[in-house]
């Protein structure tokens, strides 16, 4: 079995998630269980896919992958926003009709045998534009309630997502013609060497969040 | 001269680090941002805290000041009366045909001994500036040095009178209360003017005396310069502003502006 090294930081960040699960739903953030477990289980099938089923690429682990996390990264997004019942409402419906273009395109636009980078930057736009949302409230909530953005685990996880998403929405949106032309960056696929950093960077920000999480828990 | 790969990998390179470069921005400018906002939310609880004390120890000095009124009144006027009364008819025989004259005058000094202490009895009513509006509470305070004589006060008013949140009240009828005891302790007027000026959004309070006057840049050295001090550091925690400008034997005047909320 293949594993990278991003992948070890992946598994880490689970087992820190189930260690600190108390502090996490503490935070409502509970919904990162599920969603690491199925990271990690994407990641270890999508990096052994070829090898062990004989076909020429993993994209279909990845296109169930975006069927599959979506409505979960969307609830997740929903209990960090706090918003009132009509932002729910809102939110709702607008991750309806995400699941339901991503479903759509999977079907009947892009198909499962190709990679669907109009889910790919669907998904990394809608991450972009939650995140910096979630952010922007963190830092302009009321008086009374304003702590240090540093200490707040909501801003690890989103400040990690925005990266991710902003590296993510550049190399996914041109994934097949990175392929295709072999693009590479000290000698390493630029595809992966972008994601593989992105990554470490992105599950690393989740464990430090998770500590938060529990430390102020605890507290 | 570098290939088309070669150039097509650099520019996505060039776009994901302009983009992280942006996003970092982005993050490091909500972090400020909060920053600022914690920085905002101190300084307001501290400036809060400031204020609750304060008026804590505003309203201990009007009590106390209250008190010792109280302590000057009957003792100068219901303890005098009283005593006049209680000789004028301890001076009645049981033998001796009754002086109805006297008896009417010792009457009439009872009287007035009620009449003092049901006044005073209403001065005494706790957190009685609290039923006032700051124009009755000042001229009560007037009464009472007119009552005591040998200073002319005289209070004016322009514009509408406004309502003036509570707390604010009882500091600025403190802050006419010191200015009126420095007056009366320091400054030896034969005059005293306050006079109140309603805006829209504040009031303006001017006491002016026409007594000894003092040079501002040696006051924190009198002992009129703790007053003075109290002075403004209670029309800044009320939001508002004070200036105090006096010159020897110009007399003084003291500006107070307090908005109404």
């Amino acid at each position: 079995m293949t594993l990278f090294y991003y992948q070890y930081v992946q598994l880490f960040s689970l087992l820190l998630a189930i260690l600190c699960r108390k502090g996490l739903n503490f935070f409502s953030i509970g919904i990162l269980i599920p969603i690491l477990l199925l990271d990690n289980i994407t990641e270890i099938i999508g990096s052994n896919f070829t090898r062990i089923f004989h076909s020429p690429d993993n994209y279909f682990v990845y296109n169930i992958y975006y069927l599959l996390s979506t409505p979960l990264y969307l609830y997740l997004f929903a209990a960090m926003l706090k918003g009132d019942a009509r932002e729910k409402r809102r939110l709702l419906i607008t991750g309806i009709a995400i699941e339901l273009f991503i479903i759509v395109n999977y079907f009947c636009i892009q198909g499962r045998v190709e990679f669907n980078t109009f889910n790919a930057l669907l998904v990394g736009t809608a991450n972009i534009v939650l995140s910096c949302l979630v952010l922007t409230r963190l830092a302009i909530r009321k008086e009374e309630e304003t702590k240090m953005l540093m200490v707040d685990p909501y801003f690890w996880i989103n400040a990690m997502i925005l990266l991710f998403s902003l590296v993510s929405i550049i190399v996914l949106g041109l994934q097949t013609y990175i392929a295709l032309n072999h693009l590479q960056f000290e000698g390493k696929n630029l595809y992966f060497a972008l994601l593989e950093a992105a990554n470490a960077a992105l599950y690393t920000g989740y464990s430090g969040a998770f500590l938060l999480c529990q430390t102020q828990r605890s507290k | 001269m570098p290939d088309a790969k070669e150039q097509i990998t650099t520019t996505i390179l060039a776009v994901v680090l302009v983009l992280l470069f942006f996003g970092v921005l982005f993050i490091m400018m909500l972090s400020y941002i909060n920053f600022r906002r914690r920085q905002t939310a101190r300084e307001k609880k501290a400036m809060q805290d400031q204020f609750d004390q304060q008026l804590m120890q505003t309203r201990l000095e009007i009590q106390e000041q209250t008190f010792r009124y109280l302590s000057e009144e009957i003792h100068d006027h219901v303890g005098q009366l009283l005593s006049l009364a209680k000789i004028q008819l301890s001076s009645f025989k049981e033998q001796e045909p009754i002086d109805f004259p006297l008896l009417k005058e010792a009457g009439g000094h009872v009287a007035r001994a009620l009449q003092d202490l049901r006044s005073l009895a209403k001065g005494l009513h706790a957190g009685h500036i609290r039923h006032f509006s700051i124009r009755e509470a000042v001229d009560e305070e007037v009464q009472r040095i007119r009552k005591a004589g040998g200073l002319t006060v005289s209070v004016t008013s322009e514009g509408d009178e406004q309502k003036i949140k509570e707390e604010k009240q009882l500091i600025l009828f403190r802050i006419i209360q010191e200015c009126l005891q420095n007056c009366l302790k320091h400054a030896a007027a034969t005059n005293i003017n306050i006079g109140f000026t309603w805006y829209s959004e504040q009031l303006r309070v001017r006491v002016r005396d026409d007594g000894l006057g003092f040079d501002i840049d040696q006051a924190p050295t009198l002992n009129s310069g703790i007053g003075l001090e109290n002075i403004r550091n209670r029309a800044r925690l009320t939001g508002g502003s004070s200036v105090i400008y006096s010159r020897p034997g110009e007399g003084t005047t003291v500006t107070v502006q307090i908005p109404y909320e």
